[in-house]
């Protein structure tokens, strides 16, 4: 038992989060409806596809502050791309979301070599840009609004081969996380936050594989946007400000370490999954507004808690 | 010592910030350096420079020591001090009291999560701004009554001795204590010891969970302190009013030289990284520029500082 | 390699695999190296010897690629090189086992020896099975030497250090390399695996592939070697033919005009007198039911393969592992040392041989690490450096300690230095009872001398003194009496005439004494 939860953690997030889907659905019988769980998946899709890349950056040992301005500038960017391009049909879509991970992927670059190749440490450095990072999301756009394209956000709420299509984004997810398991730059990210010292000497890129960890992040950062870019269908220079913690506390439930060098995107998924289940759970269970602040506080640090006593050895 | 070390020094070059933020002030606003301009914006520092103390500490003492709830600890200090003292001078010291202790009992409880549940302090601390958010919540009911008594504000917006206000002698005295505690006392040379090696230092005695608790505490105690500060200062509170401290704190003593690293730093750069902090926040409010534009600067200069002497060491030597 | 293909290969007719000519590198204001040379030939055994901060490991760095070095030049096969990085050097097929190790713990076995240099499947995927399959080849070379959790998908953190250091060798080994460099490589292992990784390298040298050593263990050196470099104070003083000298030329090679310790006879036993220390039936982790007793004035030594348990009782006497179950007396009074500082009050000090991992307060002064205990076991509460200055000064000087000033960062002294006012911290606390858990790991042998002194002006000043070594030649010349561990328990004692290196080998394997 403590073998197979030592090698995986996110075990325990998965009977975590199947025990708050059985409560929730007796707290809320409507909740196993399709066009419920379309809704609640949803709301938690953005935090857990931020999760999906800080985990990234996390197991390489570092932290990455800045994926909720960089959610923000995407969002902004996109808009205004795709309003400058204007016109009907795809090309501005199209025009929008390239602009907008090409943004992502510049912030997650400017990251990583602040990081890994000036040797500033990550916990600042990333706070740091995400102060420009958002002050540049206000420099595009001043205010909330732009609407995007009907279709931009139709396509986002509909329904593919009979599942909704933030579903087939989950599942790309979590197969792209899988695919990278497999894949020697998972085990190089491991080795260069398991032991930095240990990897440089093995002869590993250090700053190759933490730069490409920082991308990751970003780009997920920026998938994450688009997502909420469909579901608001506008532009927010404010947007995802919670994202960065919110996503770091996934991470920490679905059993990674901060530490570095342990742990994997499929629990941080799960790990989202819970903390957006804990929120609906509170929610329902009828608690006076005042308390719910206070109970959800509580609930997540027991389970972070618990996550951590459980990958401890 | 070298000109290179000396400008690579935080401590120096600190002090050149502060120098050369003063002379863009008084360049872009004539009167930015004028004496009283001077202590009011000590004031904002010496509320700034009392929850670094704290933070100061707790990233001291190693092990990725951080401590991101004295945001809304500052707001539970501001609130229940405001509910006590109600404006009236009489109660000015139970509501000190009142407010440090829920604050450092709140700390020690993120150390104890810390050193014996082992959470990350990024993690315990987080987990705790959340609880400490409802409670407010719950505490205040969303709109906290209650407000500052007139002594509390002349003391800290008013010149008490010399032109300067009382608060400025109260952060002297916790400047000049803290160096004291950490240089001269065998607790301070075990905040390094176990910043430094947490395991070197259990073998030579020290009670490493204990000394790590009371870091914590200590950083409840000086964010309560600084709600009682940010009351006085303003009068009265809400409950988010400590929110703009959390990052402000950590970046103070990151740019007085005290390493995220721990085991290395101390209290006077700290102080310096305050007053720092403050002007260039003062001398972008003065620019008049627009939101976005001082916030892209105030992120810029962090990386500029932290590129200056933030780096961390070479794996190839 | 008889002497007269030495004579050639120094004729330098042909290119040398390895050739490196005044290599220097400062570290800040200390010079590590000023004159490094070392010529290595294809197909020999090499090495390189010197005392504790006499630049050898930085010359291997340096030629490893880790280091860059300020002055010199390398060439290997005659061709000269810059490495910028491990990885140049690995190209160039040249692998360092580092002395603390390259490993990343969290890996398995197989992702550390294959670390970089991953089998792919078609489809870019790492290939386990492959990645699996070769670990298991290498592993086979250290087939029944190596205990049986040494398998391709055990997690290095949980091996014990033997194996972890078979796993740095098996990785040099997995690049395969023209010329292996090892640095301190046996320093975690016991005499059978030292012994198969000789034959190891005598088949690889079979193979026209050579190997630089770094070793403290003179025996082991001139068993394997065919040449030996000696260094001394950063520059290169002797390329020497093993066959054509001997221990005590090389010995002063190294030390050059330095004194050398006498071995000092063995010692009249101590008085009998009251215990200062007993163990009954104690146990932890690593302890199983393990019961002595030490007097005044007696030096015992703790001996046996690496890891049986020797360290975890020291441990456990200083309150750093409690014990779980038994009794401990400390001048007669039942104790329960539960944690380190009770056990410091009592009079009680443990030096570690692991300084980076339980000693060094990295970044702090010299006078902060050395006065660390002190302030403990005094219970002080104000520290006034003016008042401690000159007790620093003393504690560090007993040992003829190197250092610049009290002032400068711990980091500045070499590891042997470093070791000294570890030494020193414990020193000055008055410790009546000695616990040493392999404290010359890595120090050289003026320091050992130096300690040895000091252990026995302590001891007959009537401190007692409990000291596991991993190097039997220690035990034998220092101890009064050897306990010998295996598998946590005490299995037998040695003293007077049993106490030699045949009694303490057989008795560490397992067999009756």
């Amino acid at each position: 038992m403590s073998a197979v939860v030592r090698s995986r953690p996110w075990l325990l997030t998965l009977i975590a989060l199947a025990v708050l889907v059985a409560v929730n659905t007796a707290l809320q019988p409507s909740f196993v409806q399709p066009a419920v769980l379309q809704s609640n998946l949803t709301t938690f899709l953005p935090l857990t596809l931020v999760a999906i890349g800080q985990t990234y950056v996390v197991m390489g040992g570092d932290i990455d502050l800045s994926v909720g301005a960089i959610a923000a500038l995407v969002n902004v960017v996109t808009v205004s791309a795709i309003a400058a391009v204007g016109g009907d049909g795809l090309t501005p879509i199209i025009a929008g979301l390239a602009a907008g991970l090409a943004t992502a992927v510049v912030c997650g670059v400017i990251n990583g070599v602040l990081v890994a190749v000036l040797r500033l440490q990550a916990i600042v450095t990333t706070f740091a840009t995400g102060i420009v990072f958002a002050g540049t999301a206000l420099f595009v756009l001043p205010q909330a609004g732009l609407p995007v394209p009907e279709a931009f956000w139709r396509s986002y709420g509909a329904t593919l081969i009979g599942l909704p299509v933030v579903l087939w984004i989950l599942l790309a997810g979590l197969a792209f996380a899988l695919f990278l398991g497999r894949r020697p730059f998972v085990a190089h990210l491991t080795a260069v936050g398991g032991s930095r010292v240990g990897a440089f000497q093995t002869g590993l890129s250090l700053s190759r594989v933490r730069i490409g960890a920082f991308v990751l992040s970003a780009l997920f950062a920026g998938f994450a946007a688009l997502c909420l870019t469909g579901e608001t269908a506008s532009g927010d220079p404010l947007l995802g400000q919670s994202l960065a913690l919110s996503s770091i506390s996934a991470v920490v439930l679905g059993g990674t370490a901060l530490s570095g060098g342990s742990g994997g995107p499929v629990g941080s998924i799960l790990g989202a999954l819970v903390l957006g289940m804990i929120g609906n759970v509170i929610f329902f269970a009828g608690l006076p507004f005042a308390w719910q602040t206070l109970v959800q506080g509580l609930i997540v640090l027991a389970a972070l808690a618990g996550g951590v006593l459980v990958t401890r050895r | 010592m070298t000109l290179r070390s000396g400008l690579t020094n935080p401590l120096t070059l600190a002090a050149i910030a502060i120098l050369a933020l003063l002379a863009v002030g008084e360049t872009l606003s004539p009167g930015f350096a004028r004496g009283d301009q001077i202590v009011r914006l000590l004031t904002v520092a010496a509320i700034l420079g009392i929850v670094a103390a704290g933070q100061n500490l707790v990233i001291l003492g190693g092990r990725e020591g951080i401590d991101l709830s004295v945001g809304p600890m500052i707001s539970l200090g501001a609130v229940i001090a405001g509910n006590i003292m109600a404006g009236a001078n009489a109660a000015i010291l139970p509501a000190i009291l009142a407010a440090t202790a829920v604050t450092f009992l709140i700390g020690i409880v993120n150390g104890l999560g810390v050193t014996l549940v082992r959470i990350p302090p990024l993690v315990m601390t987080l987990g705790m701004t959340a609880i400490v958010q409802g409670g407010l919540v719950v505490y205040s009911q969303g709109i906290p009554s209650g407000n500052a008594a007139p002594a509390l504000m002349a003391f800290i917006n008013r010149p008490l001795v010399l032109g300067l206000p009382g608060i400025l002698f109260v952060w002297a005295i916790i400047a000049v204590g803290l160096t004291f505690l950490l240089r001269r006392t065998a607790f301070g040379y075990a905040v390094y010891a176990i910043g430094a090696n947490e395991r070197a230092a259990m073998l030579v005695g020290l009670p490493v969970n204990r000394i790590r608790c009371l870091l914590y505490g200590l950083s409840g105690f000086f964010a309560g302190l600084t709600g009682v500060c940010v009351i006085g200062y303003t009068g009265n509170s809400f409950i988010s009013v400590g929110d703009q401290y959390v990052l402000s704190s950590i970046i103070a003593v990151v740019i007085g030289g005290t390493s995220l690293a721990g085991g290395a730093g101390g209290y006077i750069g700290t102080v310096l990284g305050a007053v720092a902090l403050v002007l260039l926040q003062s001398v972008l409010t003065t620019l008049q520029l627009e939101n976005y534009g001082r916030q892209i600067i105030f992120g810029m200069t962090l990386l500029v500082l932290m590129l200056l002497y933030g780096r961390q060491g070479r794996l190839r030597v | 390699m008889t002497p007269g293909e030495a004579a050639t290969a120094a004729g330098g007719q042909d290119a040398a695999l390895l050739d490196a000519q005044g290599v220097g590198k400062r570290f800040g204001a200390v010079v590590a190296l000023s004159d490094g040379r070392l010529r290595v030939e294809a197909g020999e055994i090499h090495a390189l010897l010197g005392a504790n901060g006499c630049g050898k490991s930085t010359l291997c760095k340096v030629i490893a690629g880790t280091v860059a070095p300020d002055s010199g030049t390398i060439a290997v096969g005659g061709d000269v090189v810059q490495f910028r990085n491990p990885r140049d050097a690995e190209q160039a097929g040249i692998a360092l086992f580092y002395q603390e190790l390259s490993l990343i713990p969290q890996l398995s076995v197989a992702a550390n020896i294959g670390l970089g240099r991953e089998p792919r499947t078609g489809l870019g995927f790492v290939d386990r099975r492959r990645l699996n399959s070769e670990a298991e080849a290498l592993i086979a070379l250290f087939a029944g030497v190596a205990g049986a959790e040494l398998k391709p998908e055990a997690i290095v953190a949980d091996l014990t250090p033997d194996l972890r250091q078979i796993v740095e060798i098996l990785k040099v080994l997995a690049r395969r390399p023209r010329l292996i460099i090892l640095d301190e490589a046996t320093a975690a292992l016991d005499g059978r695996q030292s012994a198969r990784l000789f034959e190891i390298l005598r088949a690889r040298k079979a193979e026209g592939v050579s190997t630089l050593m770094i070793s403290h263990r003179l025996d082991e050196v001139f068993a394997v070697s065919d040449r030996i470099t000696v260094m001394r104070g950063g520059a290169t003083v002797a390329q020497l033919v093993t066959a054509g000298t001997n221990r005590d030329q090389v010995v002063r090679h190294m030390v050059g005009d330095a004194r050398i310790h006498p071995v000092t006879s063995q010692r009249m036993p101590p008085a009998l007198a009251e215990p200062r220390l007993t163990a009954q039936g104690v146990r932890n982790a690593r302890v199983h039911d393990v019961s002595l007793s030490l007097r005044p004035g007696e030096i015992v030594g703790l001996g046996g393969l690496q890891g049986q348990g020797q360290s975890a009782l020291l441990q456990g006497l200083f309150g750093a592992l409690p014990f779980t179950a038994g009794r401990v007396t400390i001048a007669g009074e039942t104790v329960a040392l539960t944690r380190t500082a009770d056990a410091i009050r009592r009079g009680l000090a443990y030096v570690s041989g692991d300084r980076g991992r339980d000693a060094a307060l990295t970044g702090r002064s010299i006078f902060e690490n050395l006065v660390a205990a002190l302030l403990v076991r005094e219970k002080r509460r104000l520290v006034r450096p003016s008042e401690l200055d000159p007790l620093a000064t003393r504690h560090a000087d007993s040992l003829n300690t190197q250092y610049a000033g009290l002032d400068a960062p711990i980091g500045t002294l070499s590891g042997g230095n470093q070791q000294k006012i570890f030494i020193a911290r414990w020193l000055a606390t008055g410790p009546r009872v000695l616990l040493l858990d392999d404290p010359t790991k890595g120090i050289d042998l003026a320091a050992k001398g130096d300690l040895l002194a000091i252990m026995r002006k302590l001891a007959d000043e009537g401190a007692s003194i409990l000291i596991y070594s991993s190097e039997d030649a220690e035990l034998i010349e220092w101890c009064d009496r050897v306990l010998v561990f295996n598998s946590g328990r005490i299995v037998t004692e040695l003293a007077g005439p049993t106490l030699d290196h045949f009694h303490l080998a057989r008795a560490a394997y397992g067999e009756a004494a």
